[in-house]
């Protein structure tokens, strides 16, 4: 017996001993990743199994073409491992993530800074396109790498069966919206059908994301540069104003059906209302495209450009940049691997293949996304990308200013009662503050 | 065994006896320092600063505290906090104890029902939220709104009417967490001495009069447990909302965690986030400490 209780214990202090280990192996392994090899490059993008995929086909063929090696990390919780990696100072080499990012990561230091002209065959992509990638100091931070603008879409065999045109003006567009919720598109004799899906929740900032092409239509901004290098607020602006009344008005407070049931809670995900076959358009990214052919169908839907508003036909675009890691030492080859993904050769692996693909509108020049894809669909959002898009502004870091402005409308369209003024001035004096926090007042 | 030994050999038996129970804690232990003390203690840390991982953190003292708690957004989350923290509370530990009363015993059909009933508490709870959120599905589709359009009502927007939302969210959490209490205050019944109640129906009490003298009295010590696990989820309450409305609409079912998560995670302000969390940890850790005073003032009594 004596000696059972000996062998016990000696296996409680194995497992104490082992665990210690296991502890320390843990914290040991974490920082020697990739950082030894300087012919190996740590790779992150924020994707899914399936555009990930993507991705390692395109780095297989680069390290095919220059003999550089690339540890890919497909990273779903981007940002939250990217903020423990920071806290360790050991960044991964080149990231590849939303423009909308930038700001954020430039103002904590964790992006090198680009000349455009390092960079082979960067003379291949618009000045538009390199002038989104500039920071509150006046340099590059990143490089385009994927582009897409927010395009319509709509049921064709609804309009069809109601003998409607397509929309082309806001108000085209309500009356659609209102004869698909009420005429019975789907022809089962009830009413549950719904003229528009709105993800207009303001988690994640959905409601700002998914109003940007409306305000920019009306004529409004969010915030607006000086010229200086600093911002000033402007949701208080009489153009905010009207359009947010409109929106309110004839989207949320006016008749029932316009916009699916839940809209003010709903986010992308739980957004499915077009894809399952009772809402008639859908004002979203091109990325989706994939997703409604095989759920709904491509003979049923068509991609429109967004119907225009008062002041424009404006909507938000957005995209990845190519980012590189501060202070990471391998310069040379992070340079050669943005070169090779901007190149029509790496943009066109990214664009094609079984799997989702990675780059939406290419940012090099001398290709055509619908031409590229054998799809004429797609040159409707190249054509809305390149002539009426406005990106948010790249060099503040725009997370909370997205945020306030999504909490801010959210709440307009769910208080039909409120007066939209008042309510925008209190917005706009939040944005100051968001603003002021950065240093970027005017 | 010990006590015939002579002195020496009984003071190691006795370092024996004291080490390897540690020993046998220390797995546990280490677990808790790695993953539960040490980011807890990192996070109390963090809410001193302006936190910036790559650039390195910047004290800035209270400032961290002085924003959130002058935010009215994080006012008014602190209010709903409390409506849902306590109605959810009083309502799933009244209805767990109606539960424990009417399923109490020891017939099969009650094991099998009392199984029944717990399946919510085992269920994870972004399940239910799912769940739920389809069947407050604003239309005649949804299965409420269906029930209420047999009835020729509705349909009523549960999650989309700011002034309703925070109530349904509490009826989800209610009927989440009623099951829960309703084992632990079965197991309080349980030890109820049977003597007791015979005494009471020899003395002609009313239903009500036994509840209020023989039962409750006895299951004192369950309600107890009950009453500060509640208290404490009731405050960190956070992927019921988080999946049934992420706060909205328009904030009205925003609570201090979606705020501090919404604070840390999409506005970047970890440090803001990390105060929000330790004034909701000092809050708690004082409503514990305060129900537990109570229940030993009631014992010693």
């Amino acid at each position: 017996m004596g000696d059972r209780r000996r062998s016990r214990r000696l296996a409680a202090v194995l497992a104490v001993t082992a665990l210690g280990f296991g502890t320390a192996a843990c914290g040991a392994g974490s920082d020697s990743a990739g950082s030894g090899d300087p012919n190996t490059l740590e790779v992150w993008t924020r994707s899914n199994p399936d555009p990930a995929a993507t991705y390692e086909r395109v780095f297989a063929a680069f390290t095919k073409k220059t003999g550089i090696k690339i540890d890919y990390q497909p990273v779903i919780n981007f940002d939250q491992q990217l903020q423990s990696r920071a806290s360790t100072k050991d960044l991964p080499d080149v990231m590849i993530n939303d423009t909308a990012l930038m700001g954020s990561y430039q103002s904590q230091g964790l992006l090198k800074p680009i000349d455009p002209a390092t960079i082979t065959g960067g003379d291949q992509l618009t000045a538009k396109t390199w002038s989104s990638t500039v920071g509150v100091d006046g340099k590059h931070y990143g490089i385009p790498y994927s582009r897409q603008a927010q395009t319509l879409m709509i049921r064709t065999d609804w309009l069809k069966k109601l003998g409607l045109k397509t929309p082309t003006t806001w108000q085209e567009m309500l009356s659609v919206a209102k004869a698909f919720a009420t005429r019975d598109p789907d022809g089962d004799g009830k009413a549950d059908t719904y003229g528009m899906v709105v993800p207009g929740s303001a988690q994640n900032g959905y409601a700002a994301w998914w109003g940007a092409s409306f305000l920019w239509q009306g004529g409004a901004r969010i915030v607006e540069p000086d010229g200086k290098g600093t911002y000033k607020p402007t949701m208080d602006s009489s153009a905010a104003v009207t359009t947010v009344t409109w929106m309110k008005n004839n989207l949320f407070c006016g008749d029932n059906a316009v916009t699916q049931p839940g809209a003010l809670t709903a986010v992308t995900s739980t957004a499915t209302n077009f894809q399952d076959g009772n809402a008639g358009m859908y004002l979203t990214g091109p990325y989706n495209i994939a997703t409604f052919d095989q759920t709904l169908g491509k003979d049923k839907y068509e991609v429109i450009p967004a119907p225009a508003g008062p002041a424009s036909g404006d909507v938000l675009a957005d995209g990845e940049n190519i980012y590189f890691g501060a202070r990471t030492g391998k310069t040379k080859q992070e340079r050669a691997l943005a070169a090779f993904l901007i190149s029509p050769e790496g943009q066109k692996l990214a664009m094609t293949g079984k799997n989702q693909p990675v780059v939406r509108i290419p940012v090099n020049s001398t290709l055509d996304a619908a031409k590229v894809r054998d799809d004429a669909r797609w040159s409707v959002v190249q054509k809305a990308y390149e002539d009426a898009s406005q990106q948010f502004p790249n060099a503040p870091d725009f997370a909370p200013i997205k945020q306030d402005t999504a909490d801010a409308l959210n709440s307009i369209f769910t208080y039909c009662g409120g007066d939209v003024r008042s309510q925008l001035k209190e917005l706009n004096e939040t944005l100051a503050g968001d603003l002021k926090d950065q240093d970027l007042l005017k | 065994m010990t006590a015939t030994v002579t002195p020496p050999a009984a003071r190691r038996a006795l370092t024996r006896r004291a080490v390897v129970p540690w020993l046998f804690l220390a797995p546990g232990l280490l677990l808790a320092l790695v993953f539960k003390f040490w980011p807890m203690a990192k996070g109390v840390w963090l809410s001193f600063f302006d936190v910036r991982p790559f650039l390195g953190d910047k004290w800035i003292g209270l400032d961290n505290y002085t924003r959130v708690l002058t935010d009215h957004r994080f006012q008014d989350a602190i209010g709903h906090t409390l409506v849902l923290g306590i109605g959810q509370s009083v309502g799933a530990i009244l209805l767990g104890f109606v539960l424990a009363l009417l399923l109490e015993g020891q017939a099969r059909s009650l094991k099998l029902l009392r199984t029944a009933v717990f399946l919510p508490a085992v269920t994870a709870t972004a399940v239910v939220g799912e769940l739920w959120r389809l069947m407050y599905y604003p239309t005649s589709d949804g299965l409420l709104n269906s029930g209420l359009h047999l009835l020729g009502l509705g349909p009523v927007q549960f999650l989309d009417n700011p002034n309703l939302a925070l109530w349904s969210t509490m009826a989800m959490g209610i009927w989440i967490w009623a099951p829960y209490n309703m084992v632990i205050i079965l197991a309080g019944l349980a030890g109820v001495d049977r003597s007791l109640y015979e005494a009471a129906a020899m003395d002609g009490v009313s239903l009500w009069q036994r509840l209020r003298y023989v039962t409750l009295p006895a299951i004192r010590p369950a309600l107890m447990i009950v009453l500060t696990l509640a208290t404490i989820r009731g405050l960190r309450v956070f992927t019921e909302v988080y999946v049934l409305t992420g706060g909205g609409p328009a904030g009205s079912t925003d609570v201090w965690m979606t705020r501090a998560y919404t604070l840390g995670f999409t506005r970047n302000d970890i440090g803001g986030a990390s105060a929000a969390s330790v004034v909701l940890l000092c809050v708690t850790l004082l409503l514990t400490v305060t129900i537990n005073h109570l229940r030993k003032r009631g014992e010693a009594r």
